[in-house]
């Protein structure tokens, strides 16, 4: 298989091209004046302290988070969730 | 102070209404759809708190402010048990597992939600007409669209349906639509309000954003939800406003404008010369008025628009349809998944979906993906030094008036370029406001970060001025 993938293969979505509009947006930003694709992250600081980590604990969900996500599954037969095959290829 | 909260919350004590009735009118109102804001409506689960309160009042027990106060909820906020759709295909049917924390906050202050609200699928649009439940008619005039994507909350502010709404803003949606529809809409300091439960669109300028009629509702409903949350770490601790902190608007010695946003051939002429006048207005009142420099517009939405395309990819890529939503079953795994994200995303969804990952891909995330990074880095320090000089910062909140409904989906590039004075205080994580004053579309008022306070205070004062 080629290391290349194209945008309808990265983006799971048959038919996929790139838009001309979008690649209007994206000249803009190949052509702006800054050359530097140096960020800093000065403005994405938004992270928390080690101290501020909230603990790393197993959280139990109530019955009715686990009976609406159970809902939410697409598929169901004989009281189990069906899946497709994964291996394929 | 005018506010509608505290008018309701009086009526309710003093027993000249009920909370059943106030909430049983509210989705009178809303059950015809004329404006399309509605999504599903949350009738049982409002009425039954509804009772609660009135059995409450009738007890003689003290009700807190927002006890019994209908209000709204974009349809991008998770509310347990009830559907959460996104305005898309994909989560048509979909319920929420859990509350978002600023949903749930409101909920234990007694507020009561009574509608999930129409808005562009997954916040991806400017006019919410890219959505399943038909497009959002302005307030005004239904034959503009109501600006997005929190379209449907802005229009039920607007028409009364609701007395608030809780919208999301990633690069506009709450400020537009309210300028649109000429109501209050603020997009807080980045992290000023938990993220926890709302869909993330661009997780990096997301934020949760209320829409009311006047500043004393937005200063209680901001006190009510902002706050450190555990389950978004991006939060942060954030002093309450008082309200004697908002009556005096001493403050503001100093304030600027970008005259690159005004002095262009893009803006519509009336907005210019209603912003030019209000700002003249300012100055009479002996406010320093400063112009400033700033980045080309085309530049701003470039930058967002790669940032946020590239977050969407990343955020969307966990719609697949293997645990939750429309899944579509195709011959293998791999076509599952194609087949459902390809029936089941908007095309401007898929646009940017696609554009995302075409941005962060090999050869193109040194030249664009990075390059935007460094702009928004340039962007942030921009504002830095502006507030150094000025204490706030006006701009129309649009260039120019709703389109009508059905011109922006033909023309995506011009339904971006209606994001040119929102999106740039969206990369700098800015609190912004919309006021509903000023021009057609409103001002937009904006201060340094973690400065909201200001911003309120300032359009206390503005009220009286423009």
């Amino acid at each position: 298989m080629s290391n290349l993938m194209t945008v309808d293969v990265l983006s799971s979505i048959k038919g996929a091209k790139p838009s001309e509009t979008v690649s209007k947006l994206f000249d803009v930003i190949k052509n702006a004046k800054s050359s530097s694709t140096n960020f800093t992250s000065k403005n994405h600081q938004n992270a928390v302290s080690l101290e501020q980590l909230r603990d790393d604990i197993i959280i139990e969900s109530s019955n009715l988070e686990k009976k609406i996500i159970i809902e939410n599954f697409p598929k169901e037969k004989n009281g189990y969730l069906v899946v497709s095959k994964v291996i394929e290829e | 102070m005018e506010s509608q909260i505290r008018e309701i919350h009086q009526q309710l004590v003093d027993q000249k209404i009920s909370c059943t009735a106030l909430v049983q009118e509210k989705l009178n109102l809303l059950k015809p759809n004329s404006y399309n804001t509605v999504n599903s409506l949350l009738e049982n689960l409002a009425l039954d708190k509804a009772k609660k309160v009135d059995e409450k009042i009738k007890n003689g027990e003290q009700i807190g402010l927002l006890e019994g106060i209908p209000f709204g909820v974009k349809d991008v906020f998770m509310l347990q048990g009830t559907y959460t759709t996104a305005s898309a295909d994909f989560l048509k049917n979909y319920k929420a597992a859990y509350t978002a924390t600023a949903v749930q906050k409101l909920m234990d202050a007694g507020a009561i939600p009574i509608v999930k609200e129409n808005c562009d699928s997954f916040g991806h649009g400017s006019s919410s007409e890219n959505t399943i439940f038909g497009s959002v008619k302005n307030a005004l005039n239904p034959e503009l669209v109501a600006g997005g994507s929190s379209g449907g909350s802005a229009v039920n502010v607007a028409k009364n349906y609701t007395i608030f709404s809780i919208g999301g803003d990633t690069g506009g949606s709450v400020r537009q639509p309210a300028g649109y529809n000429k109501v209050y809409g603020l997009k807080p300091t980045y992290g000023r309000i938990s993220r926890f439960g709302l869909l993330a669109y661009a997780s990096s300028t997301d934020c949760v954003g209320p829409i009311t009629t006047s500043i004393e509702d937005l200063r209680i409903v901001v006190n009510t939800i902002s706050g450190i949350d555990v389950k978004d770490q991006t939060t942060y601790f954030s002093e309450e406003i008082s309200e004697e902190s908002i009556v005096k608007s001493d403050e503001v010695k100093t304030i600027g404008y970008f005259k690159n946003f005004i002095e262009n051939d893009a803006i519509d002429a009336t907005i210019k010369s209603d912003f030019l006048a209000s700002i003249e207005k300012i100055k009479a009142k002996g406010i320093e008025v400063k112009e400033l420099d700033f980045f080309d517009s085309e530049i701003l939405i470039a930058t967002y628009y790669t940032l946020a395309m590239a977050e969407t990819a990343s955020n969307l890529s966990r719609l697949d349809g293997t645990n939750y939503g429309n899944r579509m079953e195709g011959k293998n795994l791999k076509d599952t998944y194609s087949i459902t994200r390809s029936e089941n995303f908007s095309e401007e969804t898929k646009r940017r979906i696609v554009g995302g990952n075409q941005v962060l891909s090999q050869g193109f995330s040194d030249d664009i993906y990075l390059k935007a990074l460094s702009i928004r880095d340039q962007i942030a320090e921009n504002f830095e030094n502006d507030f150094q000089e000025v204490d706030v910062i006006l701009s129309p909140v649009t260039p120019n008036l709703p389109p009508k409904i059905g011109d922006s989906l033909k023309n995506p590039l011009a339904m971006y370029l209606s994001d040119a004075y929102t999106v740039g205080f969206s990369l700098g994580q800015l609190p912004t406001l919309t006021i509903p004053q000023g021009t057609a579309t409103g001002i937009q008022l904006s201060a340094a970060k973690n400065n909201d306070e200001l911003l309120l205070k300032f359009a206390n004062f503005l009220k009286e001025v423009i």
